[in-house]
């Protein structure tokens, strides 16, 4: 029997059909280059090492919550909860950090909160089959509620000096909020890209009744990408906590438009089965080098939300267009 | 039979569509008359489907010219090509599964009063059509309620429905039983007689030889040639499709070894309406054929066997020791495969790369501390593709780019890169061509001589014929009886599974 055939046949086509295959898939690298380019050109402070630094701490806590929602994405799981969890665990944490004093435990307890929270997501999705979008949305409005109880009602405030630090401690000149996300994001990559995991949720998200057929737990793989991306946003939020040095409830769902419009602007696939945490640092990073650029350009910031709406359109569309594939 | 009129219906020049750095077709001139059966026939991959979806709106050729009835057209969508009324039957089905059969039928060119749809109409419409082609199906079943054989249904009625002039049929019998398939035979003819011309993709020449006017043979995106299909034969046809002559179609069966181990015991499997009291064991080096009429229960039994739907009562062992029902993963680690009846609905993940189709279920092998090592999966992966001649220009292409029986090969090598006591092949030779499909039975009487146990559902006959040792007979969700293979003949399988005589069965 021959050998798999490779066929070496490369024929011309117009100009568009030449440019897809390098722009397919790989739009929002050009796009996100693109726009650093013309900011460095456009604006002095742009292309400053304190600015660049500063855009790096401010994605971070995006990133950590992002990166895991990316998966849950990949796996085919949309979850909503993402904000109550970024709201209310750190204010478990603080509520912990204030009555013993000790940092670690506050932090175990902000992530175990968010684990928690992230597996009911799971089970509700996976074992009760509820559809993940009304499914957290369900769970969004309990945590929400739950902030409130924690705190009741009041703005929280690390007591603790180590609590401050443990966004805000410099290595190498970045933070260490900084620090932690590139970790996760390095984590998840791994976890996606070369373990058996990370297979078993691309299966999942692209064919879960072929994926079971193969063997894969189905179930279990679903519960376990909720899980995770709730410990990420109870880990983003006591982040973000340490950096703002205070914590308050809220019934606020902005944190999560953030994270979704990085996975989505990035190109994983809302449908699942494909997507990676590459796409969504990107994503992440041109909507901040965006939002960076509107303000160095002083933009009314009414305008702002109108033109990042827009810009969001086109770089979706950009990446959808090259990744078309013929219909078949 | 020759047909009477005599325009051209297409005219293609110099066709060509590009995928990559693959020509899936080169260069094509082809004239197909108004009125004609012609049926497009060629290995797996050789761009029929291609050809067919140009014709169809689906794919823009790169390059060439095409006329439909006297004028040249550019279809950019399948939309477009109806407007000239053409269509399609596609090779993967393509409804909506949570529609029902009606709906789907009409969707698209709804009948309606002002905006709102006009179900009446459609009902009434419906009805004249399973009349005229005495193709029946449920309107209000939802589709994804309905058999893989009743969805094809759908499929056809939708492209009856759209009444074309011009119908490309994708591989439209591979998923009929042989009645089912005649009745669909006689419905072409039917359709030429009455002035529409249809383009019939198939793998099965024998049918191509019964119901085609004229047969074009393509190979690797090229069209070898186009001939009266009353000068050609099976062996004619094999010939210039894969370039040489094929011997007999199934390897000799050689006897099974009397004293194997039982490698499957079913016991009093049942599930309410579905199937009941199925009693079946597989030996180590046997090859046992489930054989029966669609809805018969074959599929039904060994979804359950191999734990993917529940079962009300009953037991299954491997080797002797009770395997866990209701989950596929207890299933494999018993030591059990499985082919299923779809390979896009429950076999694959199209869009990812063939290496991570054909490797999921056995990933625990490359894996060290949750890890997977690439390496060795390319490794394996390539000597199980290169096993069952699996052709795509990479492993790290999507699955959903392969043509049709390349895709079928990716769920075969699946179970080669380690081998399970039991595979189960649920119409495992389904969209491959003549030369795979002869691959593939040589790979199922070496996986049995090897001592693998095979159990297998097919509603080809010959199939199951030639290469079973065993076979049982469903019908009405019942093992009616056992037949030993290597003595049937085709009359007895038939009887048994229609529980009438042969002969009133054929002339269904
Ligand atoms: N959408 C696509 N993207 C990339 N390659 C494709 C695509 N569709 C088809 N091809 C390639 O084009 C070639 C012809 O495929 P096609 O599906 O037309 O074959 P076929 O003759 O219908 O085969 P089969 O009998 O297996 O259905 C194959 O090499 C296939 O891999
Ligand atoms: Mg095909």
């Amino acid at each position: 029997m021959s050998e798999v055939h490779l066929d070496e046949k490369v024929e011309s086509g117009g100009l568009i059909a030449h440019l897809r295959p390098h722009l397919k898939g790989y739009g929002i690298i050009w796009i996100t280059l693109a726009l650093f380019l013309l900011l460095t050109v456009t604006t002095g402070p742009f292309f400053s090492e304190a600015n660049l630094r500063n855009i790096l701490d401010q994605q971070a806590t995006l990133l950590i919550a992002a990166s895991l929602a990316t998966v849950a994405m990949i796996a085919g799981g949309f979850d909503l909860s993402i904000s109550a969890v970024f709201v209310a665990a750190p204010l478990l944490a603080l509520q912990v950090e204030n009555a013993t004093q000790s940092v670690l435990l506050a932090v175990v307890v902000g992530v175990l909160a968010g684990l928690f929270v992230g597996c009911l997501n799971g089970v509700v999705v996976a074992v009760l089959k509820v559809n993940s979008f009304i499914g957290t949305l369900a769970t969004s409005f309990m945590v929400f509620g739950a902030g409130y109880l924690i705190s009741d009602r009041r703005i929280l405030q690390p007591e603790t000096e180590t609590f401050r630090k443990i966004a805000r401690t410099r290595w190498f000149s970045l933070t260490t909020a900084t620090w932690i996300a590139l970790g996760v994001v390095l984590a998840t990559w791994f976890l996606l890209s070369r373990t058996r995991f990370g297979r078993h949720v691309y299966a999942t998200g692209g064919n879960p009744e072929a994926a079971r057929l193969a063997g894969v737990r189905v179930t279990g793989v679903t519960i376990a990408v909720f899980a995770l991306t709730g410990a990420a946003a109870g880990l983003a939020g006591v982040v973000s906590a340490s950096r703002s040095l205070s914590a308050m409830p809220s019934d606020d769902f902005s944190f999560l438009f953030g994270v979704i419009s990085a996975v989505v602007v990035g190109g994983t696939s809302i449908a699942g089965g494909e997507g990676g945490v590459w796409r969504t640092v990107f994503g992440a990073f041109f909507i901040a080098f965006m939002i960076n650029g509107f303000n160095l350009h002083q933009v009314d910031p009414i305008w702002q939300r109108v033109i990042q709406g827009a810009v969001i359109l086109v770089a979706v569309s950009i990446d959808a267009w090259a990744r078309r594939r013929p219909a078949g | 039979m020759p047909t009477i009129a005599l325009d051209d219906h297409v005219l293609l020049k110099g066709i060509s569509k590009q995928f990559g750095s693959t020509r899936a077709i080169d260069s094509v001139n082809l004239t197909i008359r108004r009125g004609e059966v012609h049926a497009l026939i060629g290995e797996n991959g050789a761009g029929k489907s291609t050809l067919g979806k140009v014709l169809a709106g689906v794919h823009e050729p790169d390059e060439g010219s095409m006329t439909i009835a006297g004028k040249t057209v550019r279809f950019r969508s399948p939309r477009q090509a109806l407007d000239m009324r053409v269509t399609m039957v596609a090779q993967e089905l393509q409804l909506v599964p949570t529609l029902t059969a009606i709906e789907n039928v009409y969707l698209g060119i709804e009948s309606s009063r002002g905006p709102v749809v006009d179900d009446r109409d459609h009902r009434d419409r419906y009805q004249r059509l399973v009349q005229q082609s005495g193709i029946g199906v449920d309107p209000s079943r939802r589709v994804d309620s309905l058999s893989v054989a009743d969805q094809q249904k759908v499929e056809i009625l939708r492209a009856l429905a759209r009444e074309a002039e011009l119908i490309v049929m994708d591989e439209p019998t591979a998923r009929l039983t042989a009645d089912e398939a005649s009745n669909l035979l006689q419905i072409i003819r039917d359709l030429s007689v009455g002035g529409t011309t249809v383009v019939f993709v198939s793998h099965f020449l024998d049918q191509v030889l019964d119901v085609a006017d004229r047969i074009t043979i393509m190979r690797d995106g090229r069209i070898v040639r186009t001939s009266e299909a009353g000068s050609e034969s099976t062996g004619s046809l094999v010939e210039a499709m894969i370039g040489r002559t094929l011997e007999a179609n199934f390897p000799p069966k050689s006897p099974p070894d009397t004293t194997a181990e039982t490698v499957l015991t079913v016991k009093g499997l049942g599930r309410v309406g579905s199937f009941e009291d199925v009693d079946l064991q597989v030996n180590a080096g046997e090859i046992v054929a489930l054989a029966g009429l669609v809805g018969s229960g074959r599929t039904e039994v060994v979804r359950s066997v191999f734990g993917v739907d529940p079962v009300d009562c009953g037991s299954v062992e491997m080797l002797g020791s009770g395997v866990g029902l209701g989950t596929p993963r207890a299933a494999i680690a018993s030591g059990m495969g499985m082919i299923p009846e779809s390979r896009s609905d429950q076999g694959l993940m199209l869009r990812r790369p063939v290496r991570e189709n054909a490797s999921l279920p056995r990933l625990g092998l490359f894996s060290r501390l949750g890890m997977v090592l690439r390496r060795g999966e390319q490794e394996s992966v390539q000597v199980a593709t290169t096993e069952v001649d699996l052709r795509a220009a990479s492993l790290e292409m999507p699955v959903e780019s392969l043509s049709g029986g390349n895709q079928q090969k990716t769920m075969f090598a699946r179970w080669l890169i380690e081998r399970p006591r039991l595979l189960i092949a649920d119409e495992p030779t389904r969209g491959v061509d003549v030369g795979a499909k002869r691959a593939i039975y040589e790979l199922l009487a070496g996986l049995a001589e090897d001592g693998m146990a095979v159990l297998l559902v097919s509603s080809e006959i010959e199939e199951v014929l030639g290469l079973a040792h065993r076979i049982l007979v469903m019908r009405g969700g019942r093992i009616v009886c056992e037949i030993d293979g290597i003595e049937a003949s085709e009359a007895e399988v038939l009887e048994a599974a229609f529980g009438t005589s042969a002969e009133e069965a054929v002339g269904v």
